[in-house]
Protein backbone atom coordinates (compact mmCIF):
# COMPACT_ATOMS: atom_id res chain seq x y z
CA UNK A 1 0.00 0.00 0.00
CA UNK A 2 2.75 2.37 0.98
CA UNK A 3 4.44 1.79 -2.38
CA UNK A 4 1.58 3.74 -3.92
CA UNK A 5 2.55 6.70 -1.74
CA UNK A 6 6.17 6.44 -2.86
CA UNK A 7 5.22 6.34 -6.52
CA UNK A 8 2.70 9.15 -6.13
CA UNK A 9 5.43 11.24 -4.56
CA UNK A 10 7.79 10.45 -7.45
CA UNK A 11 5.07 11.35 -9.95
CA UNK A 12 4.35 14.60 -8.15
CA UNK A 13 8.04 15.45 -8.18
CA UNK A 14 8.23 14.75 -11.92
CA UNK A 15 5.18 16.89 -12.67
CA UNK A 16 6.72 19.74 -10.72
CA UNK A 17 10.07 19.34 -12.39
CA UNK A 18 8.52 19.23 -15.85
CA UNK A 19 6.70 22.46 -15.08
CA UNK A 20 9.89 24.12 -13.88
CA UNK A 21 11.82 22.97 -16.94
CA UNK A 22 9.37 23.79 -19.69
CA UNK A 23 7.10 26.60 -18.52
CA UNK A 24 7.97 30.19 -19.26
CA UNK A 25 5.52 31.82 -16.90
CA UNK A 26 7.27 32.62 -13.63
CA UNK A 27 4.14 31.90 -11.59
CA UNK A 28 3.93 28.44 -13.11
CA UNK A 29 7.59 27.85 -12.30
CA UNK A 30 6.90 28.74 -8.67
CA UNK A 31 3.92 26.38 -8.72
CA UNK A 32 6.17 23.63 -10.04
CA UNK A 33 8.64 24.22 -7.23
CA UNK A 34 5.79 24.02 -4.74
CA UNK A 35 4.73 20.70 -6.26
CA UNK A 36 8.27 19.38 -5.84
CA UNK A 37 8.23 20.48 -2.21
CA UNK A 38 4.86 18.79 -1.66
CA UNK A 39 6.21 15.55 -3.09
CA UNK A 40 8.95 15.50 -0.46
CA UNK A 41 6.36 16.02 2.29
CA UNK A 42 4.43 13.03 1.03
CA UNK A 43 7.56 10.92 0.80
CA UNK A 44 8.81 11.80 4.29
CA UNK A 45 5.42 11.18 5.87
CA UNK A 46 5.21 7.85 4.06
CA UNK A 47 8.63 6.88 5.38
CA UNK A 48 7.39 7.55 8.90
CA UNK A 49 4.57 5.01 8.61
CA UNK A 50 4.92 1.44 9.82
CA UNK A 51 2.48 -1.35 9.12
CA UNK A 52 -0.66 -0.91 11.25
CA UNK A 53 1.12 1.62 13.43
CA UNK A 54 -0.59 4.27 15.53
CA UNK A 55 0.25 7.95 15.61
CA UNK A 56 3.08 8.80 18.03
CA UNK A 57 0.56 10.27 20.46
CA UNK A 58 0.37 8.71 23.89
CA UNK A 59 -2.56 10.70 25.23
CA UNK A 60 -5.62 8.81 26.56
CA UNK A 61 -4.52 5.27 25.73
CA UNK A 62 -7.19 2.58 25.38
CA UNK A 63 -8.24 0.90 28.60
CA UNK A 64 -5.83 -1.72 29.78
CA UNK A 65 -2.71 -0.04 28.43
CA UNK A 66 -0.54 2.79 29.65
CA UNK A 67 1.34 5.48 27.72
CA UNK A 68 4.59 3.72 28.48
CA UNK A 69 3.41 0.48 26.92
CA UNK A 70 2.01 2.41 23.98
CA UNK A 71 5.41 4.02 23.48
CA UNK A 72 7.09 0.63 23.22
CA UNK A 73 4.42 -0.62 20.83
CA UNK A 74 3.87 -0.05 17.16
CA UNK A 75 4.00 3.70 16.50
CA UNK A 76 4.93 5.84 13.52
CA UNK A 77 8.28 7.62 13.42
CA UNK A 78 7.98 11.01 15.18
CA UNK A 79 11.35 12.28 13.98
CA UNK A 80 10.32 12.12 10.33
CA UNK A 81 7.04 13.82 11.13
CA UNK A 82 9.03 16.58 12.80
CA UNK A 83 11.17 16.89 9.66
CA UNK A 84 8.02 17.22 7.58
CA UNK A 85 6.69 19.95 9.86
CA UNK A 86 9.96 21.81 9.46
CA UNK A 87 9.87 21.35 5.70
CA UNK A 88 6.33 22.71 5.45
CA UNK A 89 7.24 25.91 7.25
CA UNK A 90 10.39 26.39 5.19
CA UNK A 91 8.41 25.67 2.03
CA UNK A 92 5.89 28.36 2.86
CA UNK A 93 8.64 30.87 3.59
CA UNK A 94 10.52 30.06 0.39
CA UNK A 95 7.37 30.29 -1.71
CA UNK A 96 6.63 33.68 -0.20
CA UNK A 97 10.12 34.91 -1.13
CA UNK A 98 9.73 33.52 -4.66
CA UNK A 99 6.42 35.28 -5.12
CA UNK A 100 7.86 38.52 -3.83
CA UNK A 101 10.65 38.28 -6.39
CA UNK A 102 8.14 37.45 -9.12
CA UNK A 103 6.05 40.50 -8.25
CA UNK A 104 9.10 42.73 -8.53
CA UNK A 105 10.27 41.07 -11.76
CA UNK A 106 6.83 41.55 -13.27
CA UNK A 107 6.81 45.21 -12.29
CA UNK A 108 10.32 45.85 -13.50
CA UNK A 109 10.26 44.02 -16.82
CA UNK A 110 6.49 44.23 -17.37
CA UNK A 111 6.36 40.58 -18.21
CA UNK A 112 6.05 37.24 -16.46
CA UNK A 113 7.82 35.46 -19.28
CA UNK A 114 11.11 34.07 -18.02
CA UNK A 115 12.60 34.24 -21.51
CA UNK A 116 12.23 37.99 -21.59
CA UNK A 117 13.98 38.60 -18.32
CA UNK A 118 17.44 38.64 -19.75
CA UNK A 119 19.38 41.32 -17.91
CA UNK A 120 21.65 38.66 -16.43
CA UNK A 121 22.40 37.13 -19.81
CA UNK A 122 25.79 38.20 -21.16
CA UNK B 1 21.68 48.54 -28.58
CA UNK B 2 18.29 48.55 -30.24
CA UNK B 3 19.39 46.20 -33.03
CA UNK B 4 20.60 43.74 -30.43
CA UNK B 5 17.29 44.09 -28.68
CA UNK B 6 15.35 43.36 -31.84
CA UNK B 7 17.36 40.23 -32.46
CA UNK B 8 16.74 39.11 -28.91
CA UNK B 9 13.05 39.73 -29.19
CA UNK B 10 12.78 37.90 -32.49
CA UNK B 11 14.51 34.90 -31.00
CA UNK B 12 12.23 34.76 -28.01
CA UNK B 13 8.90 35.31 -29.72
CA UNK B 14 8.91 31.76 -31.00
CA UNK B 15 8.44 29.04 -28.44
CA UNK B 16 11.54 26.86 -28.71
CA UNK B 17 10.53 23.43 -29.94
CA UNK B 18 13.24 21.59 -28.13
CA UNK B 19 12.09 22.62 -24.70
CA UNK B 20 9.21 20.17 -24.10
CA UNK B 21 11.27 17.33 -25.57
CA UNK B 22 14.30 17.99 -23.40
CA UNK B 23 12.04 18.54 -20.41
CA UNK B 24 10.25 15.25 -21.02
CA UNK B 25 13.57 13.45 -21.42
CA UNK B 26 15.04 14.80 -18.19
CA UNK B 27 11.82 14.39 -16.25
CA UNK B 28 11.29 10.89 -17.55
CA UNK B 29 14.78 9.74 -16.64
CA UNK B 30 14.54 11.28 -13.19
CA UNK B 31 11.16 9.63 -12.77
CA UNK B 32 12.50 6.21 -13.74
CA UNK B 33 15.45 6.55 -11.36
CA UNK B 34 13.14 7.69 -8.56
CA UNK B 35 10.67 4.86 -9.17
CA UNK B 36 13.39 2.21 -9.24
CA UNK B 37 14.99 3.53 -6.06
CA UNK B 38 11.73 4.01 -4.19
CA UNK B 39 10.51 0.53 -5.13
CA UNK B 40 13.50 -0.99 -3.36
CA UNK B 41 12.91 0.89 -0.12
CA UNK B 42 11.34 -0.85 2.86
CA UNK B 43 7.56 -0.58 2.79
CA UNK B 44 6.62 -0.09 6.38
CA UNK B 45 7.81 -3.46 7.68
CA UNK B 46 11.19 -2.32 8.98
CA UNK B 47 11.64 -1.61 12.70
CA UNK B 48 11.71 1.94 13.95
CA UNK B 49 15.20 3.45 13.91
CA UNK B 50 16.77 3.82 17.37
CA UNK B 51 16.42 7.61 17.26
CA UNK B 52 12.67 7.41 16.76
CA UNK B 53 12.28 4.68 19.40
CA UNK B 54 14.25 6.81 21.84
CA UNK B 55 12.09 9.86 21.09
CA UNK B 56 8.84 7.97 21.60
CA UNK B 57 9.94 6.28 24.80
CA UNK B 58 11.64 9.27 26.38
CA UNK B 59 9.02 11.90 25.55
CA UNK B 60 6.98 11.06 28.63
CA UNK B 61 9.71 10.65 31.28
CA UNK B 62 11.89 13.48 30.05
CA UNK B 63 9.42 16.15 28.98
CA UNK B 64 6.16 14.88 30.49
CA UNK B 65 4.74 15.21 27.00
CA UNK B 66 2.41 12.58 25.62
CA UNK B 67 2.90 13.89 22.10
CA UNK B 68 6.15 12.57 20.73
CA UNK B 69 6.21 14.90 17.72
CA UNK B 70 5.97 17.98 19.92
CA UNK B 71 8.63 16.56 22.20
CA UNK B 72 10.89 16.13 19.18
CA UNK B 73 10.14 19.52 17.63
CA UNK B 74 10.52 21.66 20.74
CA UNK B 75 12.54 19.34 22.94
CA UNK B 76 14.93 16.77 21.54
CA UNK B 77 15.53 18.59 18.28
CA UNK B 78 15.01 22.07 19.67
CA UNK B 79 18.19 23.34 18.09
CA UNK B 80 16.92 22.38 14.65
CA UNK B 81 13.67 24.23 15.27
CA UNK B 82 15.67 27.16 16.58
CA UNK B 83 17.56 27.38 13.29
CA UNK B 84 14.36 26.98 11.34
CA UNK B 85 12.79 29.86 13.25
CA UNK B 86 15.52 32.17 12.13
CA UNK B 87 15.33 30.88 8.59
CA UNK B 88 11.67 31.85 8.69
CA UNK B 89 12.64 35.24 10.08
CA UNK B 90 15.16 35.70 7.28
CA UNK B 91 12.51 34.85 4.71
CA UNK B 92 10.10 37.33 6.27
CA UNK B 93 12.75 40.03 6.22
CA UNK B 94 13.56 39.39 2.57
CA UNK B 95 9.90 39.50 1.56
CA UNK B 96 9.54 42.78 3.42
CA UNK B 97 12.61 44.17 1.70
CA UNK B 98 11.36 43.07 -1.70
CA UNK B 99 7.86 44.41 -1.37
CA UNK B 100 8.50 47.55 0.60
CA UNK B 101 7.07 50.45 -1.30
CA UNK B 102 8.13 54.04 -1.16
CA UNK B 103 7.54 55.26 2.33
CA UNK B 104 5.57 58.34 3.22
CA UNK B 105 7.74 61.37 3.69
CA UNK B 106 8.34 62.40 7.24
CA UNK B 107 9.91 65.77 6.60
CA UNK B 108 10.26 68.38 3.94
CA UNK B 109 13.49 68.12 2.04
CA UNK B 110 12.98 70.12 -1.13
CA UNK B 111 15.78 68.39 -2.96
CA UNK B 112 14.10 68.96 -6.30
CA UNK B 113 14.09 72.75 -5.94
CA UNK B 114 17.54 72.78 -4.36
CA UNK B 115 18.94 70.62 -7.16
CA UNK B 116 17.46 72.90 -9.81
CA UNK B 117 18.93 75.95 -8.14
CA UNK B 118 22.30 74.34 -7.78
CA UNK B 119 22.33 73.22 -11.37
CA UNK B 120 21.38 76.69 -12.52
CA UNK B 121 24.20 78.15 -10.44
CA UNK B 122 26.97 75.82 -11.51
CA UNK B 123 26.32 75.12 -15.18
CA UNK B 124 23.41 76.96 -16.63
CA UNK B 125 24.31 76.38 -20.25
CA UNK B 126 27.03 73.80 -20.39
CA UNK B 127 26.05 71.06 -22.83
CA UNK B 128 25.67 67.51 -21.53
CA UNK B 129 28.72 65.34 -21.85
CA UNK B 130 28.96 62.64 -24.48
CA UNK B 131 28.06 59.61 -22.32
CA UNK B 132 25.14 61.54 -20.94
CA UNK B 133 23.86 62.31 -24.42
CA UNK B 134 24.25 58.68 -25.42
CA UNK B 135 22.41 57.50 -22.37
CA UNK B 136 19.56 59.90 -22.98
CA UNK B 137 19.27 58.87 -26.62
CA UNK B 138 19.15 55.20 -25.69
CA UNK B 139 16.63 55.97 -23.03
CA UNK B 140 14.36 57.84 -25.42
CA UNK B 141 14.63 55.08 -28.02
CA UNK B 142 13.61 52.62 -25.41
CA UNK B 143 10.68 54.71 -24.35
CA UNK B 144 9.49 55.16 -27.91
CA UNK B 145 9.70 51.48 -28.65
CA UNK B 146 6.48 50.32 -27.08
CA UNK B 147 4.36 53.18 -25.91
CA UNK B 148 1.31 51.04 -25.19
CA UNK B 149 3.24 48.85 -22.82
CA UNK B 150 3.51 51.24 -19.97
CA UNK B 151 0.19 50.78 -18.24
CA UNK B 152 -3.17 52.22 -19.11
CA UNK B 153 -3.99 54.48 -16.19
CA UNK B 154 -2.85 58.03 -15.79
CA UNK B 155 0.52 57.63 -14.13
CA UNK B 156 -0.02 60.62 -11.92
CA UNK B 157 -3.13 59.01 -10.45
CA UNK B 158 -1.11 55.99 -9.42
CA UNK B 159 2.22 57.46 -8.61
CA UNK B 160 1.42 60.71 -6.95
CA UNK B 161 2.45 64.20 -7.84
CA UNK B 162 5.05 65.13 -10.38
CA UNK B 163 7.97 66.03 -8.21
CA UNK B 164 8.81 64.59 -4.82
CA UNK B 165 8.47 68.03 -3.28
CA UNK B 166 4.74 67.99 -3.88
CA UNK B 167 4.04 64.84 -1.89
CA UNK B 168 2.01 65.87 1.11
CA UNK B 169 3.34 64.82 4.45
CA UNK B 170 2.04 61.55 5.81
CA UNK B 171 -0.10 60.84 2.76
CA UNK B 172 -1.92 57.52 3.23
CA UNK B 173 -1.69 54.66 0.79
CA UNK B 174 -4.67 54.28 -1.53
CA UNK B 175 -7.41 52.07 -0.21
CA UNK B 176 -7.74 48.84 -2.14
CA UNK B 177 -9.75 46.24 -0.26
CA UNK B 178 -13.46 46.83 0.28
CA UNK B 179 -15.54 44.88 2.73
CA UNK B 180 -17.65 42.00 1.46
CA UNK B 181 -21.40 41.35 1.65
CA UNK B 182 -23.27 40.98 4.90
CA UNK B 183 -23.59 37.23 4.39
CA UNK B 184 -19.85 36.78 4.30
CA UNK B 185 -19.31 39.20 7.15
CA UNK B 186 -21.83 37.45 9.38
CA UNK B 187 -20.33 34.08 8.62
CA UNK B 188 -16.90 35.40 9.45
CA UNK B 189 -18.21 36.87 12.70
CA UNK B 190 -19.50 33.44 13.67
CA UNK B 191 -16.34 31.61 12.64
CA UNK B 192 -13.76 34.03 14.02
CA UNK B 193 -14.08 33.23 17.74
CA UNK B 194 -14.17 29.51 16.97
CA UNK B 195 -11.01 29.69 14.89
CA UNK B 196 -9.24 31.85 17.45
CA UNK B 197 -10.08 29.42 20.24
CA UNK B 198 -9.03 26.51 18.03
CA UNK B 199 -5.66 28.13 17.38
CA UNK B 200 -5.06 28.85 21.03
CA UNK B 201 -6.18 25.35 21.94
CA UNK B 202 -3.67 23.87 19.50
CA UNK B 203 -0.80 25.63 21.22
CA UNK B 204 -2.00 25.48 24.82
CA UNK B 205 -2.82 21.77 24.94
CA UNK B 206 0.70 20.90 23.87
CA UNK B 207 0.49 17.30 25.06
CA UNK B 208 -1.97 16.49 22.26
CA UNK B 209 -1.25 17.04 18.55
CA UNK B 210 -0.76 20.66 17.68
CA UNK B 211 1.96 23.07 18.66
CA UNK B 212 3.15 26.51 17.74
CA UNK B 213 3.46 26.12 13.98
CA UNK B 214 -0.09 25.04 13.12
CA UNK B 215 -1.51 27.34 15.78
CA UNK B 216 0.38 30.28 14.33
CA UNK B 217 -0.91 29.42 10.88
CA UNK B 218 -4.48 29.28 12.21
CA UNK B 219 -4.16 32.66 13.91
CA UNK B 220 -2.65 34.19 10.78
CA UNK B 221 -5.67 32.81 8.95
CA UNK B 222 -7.94 34.59 11.43
CA UNK B 223 -6.24 37.87 10.56
CA UNK B 224 -6.66 37.13 6.87
CA UNK B 225 -10.36 36.39 7.32
CA UNK B 226 -10.86 39.77 8.93
CA UNK B 227 -9.00 41.36 6.04
CA UNK B 228 -11.05 39.56 3.41
CA UNK B 229 -14.38 40.11 5.09
CA UNK B 230 -14.15 43.60 6.47
CA UNK B 231 -11.56 45.26 4.30
CA UNK B 232 -8.18 46.63 5.08
CA UNK B 233 -9.42 49.46 7.22
CA UNK B 234 -10.64 47.19 9.98
CA UNK B 235 -7.42 45.18 10.20
CA UNK B 236 -5.11 48.12 9.66
CA UNK B 237 -4.54 48.88 13.37
CA UNK B 238 -3.53 45.26 13.91
CA UNK B 239 -1.61 44.75 10.69
CA UNK B 240 0.48 47.87 10.67
CA UNK B 241 4.13 47.00 10.20
CA UNK B 242 5.34 48.78 13.31
CA UNK B 243 3.27 46.55 15.59
CA UNK B 244 3.77 43.28 13.72
CA UNK B 245 7.49 43.78 13.40
CA UNK B 246 7.74 44.44 17.12
CA UNK B 247 5.73 41.30 17.93
CA UNK B 248 7.75 39.19 15.53
CA UNK B 249 11.09 40.34 16.82
CA UNK B 250 10.10 40.05 20.45
CA UNK B 251 9.02 36.47 19.74
CA UNK B 252 12.40 35.78 18.19
CA UNK B 253 14.17 37.42 21.13
CA UNK B 254 12.11 35.36 23.57
CA UNK B 255 13.14 32.17 21.76
CA UNK B 256 16.80 33.16 21.98
CA UNK B 257 16.48 33.95 25.68
CA UNK B 258 14.63 30.72 26.46
CA UNK B 259 17.16 28.55 24.70
CA UNK B 260 20.16 30.44 26.05
CA UNK B 261 18.84 30.10 29.60
CA UNK B 262 19.09 26.36 29.08
CA UNK B 263 22.77 26.83 28.29
CA UNK B 264 23.31 29.04 31.33
CA UNK B 265 21.27 27.10 33.89
CA UNK B 266 21.56 23.51 32.72
CA UNK B 267 24.73 23.53 30.68
CA UNK B 268 23.30 22.75 27.28
CA UNK B 269 21.46 24.78 24.68
CA UNK B 270 17.69 24.13 24.57
CA UNK B 271 17.85 22.17 27.84
CA UNK B 272 14.82 22.24 30.08
CA UNK B 273 15.20 24.61 33.01
CA UNK B 274 11.58 24.79 34.11
CA UNK B 275 10.04 22.43 36.65
CA UNK B 276 7.96 19.85 34.80
CA UNK B 277 4.27 19.82 35.62
CA UNK B 278 2.44 16.46 35.62
CA UNK B 279 1.78 14.96 32.21
CA UNK B 280 -1.37 15.92 30.32
CA UNK B 281 -1.61 19.37 31.82
CA UNK B 282 -1.11 22.66 30.02
CA UNK B 283 2.32 23.30 31.50
CA UNK B 284 3.56 19.76 31.18
CA UNK B 285 6.22 20.39 28.57
CA UNK B 286 8.41 22.79 30.51
CA UNK B 287 10.65 24.70 28.15
CA UNK B 288 9.22 22.82 25.16
CA UNK B 289 5.80 24.28 25.87
CA UNK B 290 7.23 27.78 26.29
CA UNK B 291 9.13 27.39 23.03
CA UNK B 292 5.92 26.31 21.35
CA UNK B 293 4.08 29.43 22.51
CA UNK B 294 6.84 31.77 21.37
CA UNK B 295 6.89 29.90 18.09
CA UNK B 296 3.19 30.64 17.76
CA UNK B 297 3.93 34.35 18.14
CA UNK B 298 6.77 34.13 15.65
CA UNK B 299 4.95 32.13 12.99
CA UNK B 300 1.63 33.92 13.33
CA UNK B 301 3.05 37.42 13.09
CA UNK B 302 5.55 36.36 10.43
CA UNK B 303 2.90 34.90 8.15
CA UNK B 304 0.66 37.92 8.64
CA UNK B 305 3.54 40.25 7.83
CA UNK B 306 4.42 38.35 4.68
CA UNK B 307 0.85 38.23 3.44
CA UNK B 308 0.19 41.88 4.12
CA UNK B 309 3.50 42.88 2.60
CA UNK B 310 2.61 41.00 -0.58
CA UNK B 311 -0.89 42.47 -0.58
CA UNK B 312 0.43 45.96 -0.14
CA UNK B 313 3.16 45.58 -2.76
CA UNK B 314 2.72 48.41 -5.18
CA UNK B 315 4.61 49.56 -8.19
CA UNK B 316 7.78 50.81 -6.69
CA UNK B 317 9.34 52.49 -9.67
CA UNK B 318 8.26 55.59 -11.48
CA UNK B 319 6.29 55.10 -14.66
CA UNK B 320 8.05 55.50 -17.95
CA UNK B 321 8.29 59.26 -17.72
CA UNK B 322 8.31 61.45 -20.76
CA UNK B 323 6.46 59.09 -23.04
CA UNK B 324 3.76 61.71 -23.53
CA UNK B 325 6.35 64.42 -23.92
CA UNK B 326 5.39 66.03 -20.66
CA UNK B 327 8.87 65.71 -19.25
CA UNK B 328 11.66 66.26 -21.66
CA UNK B 329 14.26 64.02 -20.11
CA UNK B 330 16.18 66.05 -17.57
CA UNK B 331 14.38 64.68 -14.54
CA UNK B 332 14.21 60.94 -14.44
CA UNK B 333 12.68 58.59 -11.94
CA UNK B 334 14.54 56.00 -9.92
CA UNK B 335 13.65 53.36 -12.48
CA UNK B 336 16.42 54.61 -14.68
CA UNK B 337 18.90 54.40 -11.87
CA UNK B 338 17.91 50.83 -11.18
CA UNK B 339 17.67 50.04 -14.88
CA UNK B 340 18.44 46.68 -16.33
CA UNK B 341 22.16 47.17 -16.27
CA UNK B 342 22.93 47.29 -19.95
Amino acid sequence: VILGNYLASAALFCVGMYAVLTRRNLIKIVMGLSLMEASTYLLVISFAYRDRSTAPVLVSPPTGTSPERLARGNVADPVLQNLCLTAVVIGVAVTAVFLGVVVRVAQHYRTLDADRVRAMRG
Amino acid sequence: VSGDRDAVRGATEREPVHRPRVGLLITGSVGVVLAVCLARLPRGDNPLPPVARFAVEEALPRWHLTEAVNAVVYGFRGFDTFGETFLLLAAVVSVLMLTRSREGRRGWLGEEAAGRREQAETDPHSPPSRPERQARRAEQAEQAEDPGDAGDADPRATFGPETPDDVSLGAPMPETAESMTIVVRTAIRVVLPLLTVAGLYLVAWGYSPGGGFPAGAVLAGVGLLVYVGFGRRRIAPLARPGLLEFVELSGAAAIVVIELLGLVLKGSFTANWLPLAPAQTIRSGGVAQLFSVTELVEVGSGLLMVVFALLAARHDWSPDAGRDGARSGDTRGPRDVEGDGR
